[in-house]
């Protein structure tokens, strides 16, 4: 059965307040566990959609809470639920409506990764053993996700030619952005000078081109478009979804090193423009999973938004700050507006087509492109009014 | 003193004979026996030709750097900043992610031919690593 565009729509979003939660955890305090995030979201997210809670019948979970106590928390004994990461829980909630499985289905996240101490490298690192590469070369001190970007962006730009300079300005664009979002936790403007002088985390990656830390919350509520169109004016449609996935190799980086990802990404992107029945060339908004910044230059190409090796010169002639040719993550992304793990540029592309995005609204944005290669799982949402 | 030990390998049943072969100072790599495909990580079945058959072969320990890093920030007591580690391309095929010992190349280290060695580390572990290769030079 072919997948239907319009066939699923968001029709309620909801978050905690990221620079307030990473204040007071600065302050030592901690205001929720993950579970109490998650909840905090789904309140807000309801609100938002002005739906009764009755109608809810799916719960997708992120993997940072459990599926059955977050359920009870609720008080949603649902028919169809599981736990899945932002964007796969996206295509699990489209695949669930359009298959009967479900109507009205809340999508939930929380984490207090910050206050918890969450470990992304090191003998700890979280969840290193369902991806072996995160620590099977810890014997040689290869650890913390940074660095395994950080071999990637290494070869590239001995590949593709793309300077540390280039590098530099997805951080600079991405700081612009978050200087017009409240929401955001980092908003001091930054220039490619201070990126360059600033210090290295695993060179060549600059402190810069790391996600923030945080604790907060996401929530979305996906519905069937019949449902969705009476519930409210303006719902947010998936347009087209696409993935496809490089595993061959993983563990000793194959995928990353040799093919940065690069034909995963073109069958996903393919994928998701057929069904949408449009391509780059239309995206109004684009939005990239950066948990470090180097998945922004692979998803633009990867993606079709430049010719393989042209991206130093689109970032630098096209751009993709305030004024570019292209918006890439004009919420700040992971590296300025607050690291929800993917959650948090869903709320963007849905704030841009509802036109909610205050000064940083891209005029009549009708398409939003989200991107998300993590682990060799290339996946690709376009959203539209 | 405090010796900060090496991080264990993860337990992986099938690596046994490769971390055997480490501490005997005699890489071995398991190799598909239907298609001769070397696999690393040694795993059950061969992802080529899905033969179950395999032995163990001694490797020529030569490659080729294909990227380098430099940890600024130390995560692991037994390597304090500031720390290298390198991805090699072995002739063989796989990819090893491991650290060059010895003089460092000037500027890009990608394309440098490498040599295996073998270092002990403070605590006794052996570990394979490499040395830039002055020969091919
Ligand atoms: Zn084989």
């Amino acid at each position: 059965m072919a997948r239907t565009p319009r066939a699923t729509a968001i029709i309620g979003i909801g978050q905690t307040d990221w620079s307030g939660d990473w204040r007071r955890v600065r302050n030592g305090e901690k205001p929720a566990d993950s579970v109490g995030y998650a909840a905090q979201a789904f309140q807000d997210a309801l609100r938002d959609s002005g739906i009764p809670k009755s109608d809810i019948d799916g719960l997708i979970v992120g993997p940072t809470t459990a599926y059955e106590r977050m359920g009870e928390v609720l008080g949603l004994n649902v028919r169809w639920g599981g736990q899945a990461d932002a964007v796969q829980a996206i295509l699990q909630a489209q695949m669930a409506i359009e298959s009967g499985y479900a109507k009205v289905i809340a999508l939930v996240y929380g984490n207090d990764q910050r206050s918890a101490g969450t470990q992304y490298g090191g003998p700890s690192a979280m969840g290193g053993q369902s991806f072996l590469s995160y620590v099977y070369h810890s014997p040689w001190g290869m650890t913390s996700q940074g660095a395994l970007y950080a071999l990637t962006l290494r070869r590239y730009q001995h590949e593709r030619g793309l300077s540390e300079a280039d590098m530099g300005q997805v951080a600079v664009a991405q700081r612009a952005w978050a200087t017009m979002n409240d929401a955001a936790i980092q908003r001091k403007p930054i220039t490619v000078d201070d990126y360059l002088q600033s210090r290295y985390v695993c060179e060549p990656l600059h402190v810069f081109d790391y996600c923030l830390v945080n604790d907060g919350g996401v929530a979305l509520i996906i519905a069937d478009a019949e449902y969705a169109e009476r519930m409210r004016p303006d719902p947010v449609y998936i347009l087209g979804t696409g993935r496809s996935d490089l595993n061959t190799g993983a563990t000793s980086l194959e995928p990353r090193l040799t093919d940065y990802y690069l034909p995963a990404q073109q069958q996903a992107g393919t994928a998701s423009y057929e069904m949408a029945g449009i391509g780059p060339d239309d995206m109004d908004v684009m939005l990239a999973y950066d948990s470090f910044s180097v998945h922004v230059p692979l998803a633009l190409e990867g993606y079709g938004y430049c010719d393989v090796g042209g991206v130093a010169q689109f970032l630098t002639e096209k751009g993709i700050g305030p004024g570019g040719a292209l918006p890439v993550n004009t919420h700040g992304g992971h590296l300025s507006e607050s690291y929800m793990q993917g959650w948090n540029h869903q709320l963007e592309a849905v704030r841009q087509l509802r036109g909610e995005a205050g000064s940083r609204q891209i005029p009549g944005a009708q398409t939003v492109h989200y991107t998300s290669d993590v682990a060799g799982k290339c996946m690709s949402v376009i959203y539209g009014r | 003193m405090d010796i900060a030990p090496t991080p264990a390998p993860v337990p992986l049943v099938h690596d046994i004979p490769f971390w055997d072969s480490v501490k005997q100072k005699d890489l071995k790599l398991q190799r598909c026996a239907d298609c001769g495909q070397f696999r690393y990580p040694a795993g059950p079945i061969c992802a080529e030709c899905n033969s179950e058959q395999a032995t163990w072969e001694r490797v020529s320990g030569k490659g080729t750097i294909l990227s380098w890093v430099v940890f600024h920030k130390t995560y692991l007591p037994a390597y304090p900043a500031p720390h290298t580690v390198i991805a090699v391309r072995l002739d063989e095929g796989p990819i090893m992610i491991s650290n060059l010992e010895g003089p460092e190349p000037e500027g890009s280290w990608i394309d440098e031919r490498v040599s295996l060695r073998y270092s002990t580390m403070p605590d006794g572990v052996v570990l394979p690593r490499f040395e830039l290769d002055r020969a091919a030079s």
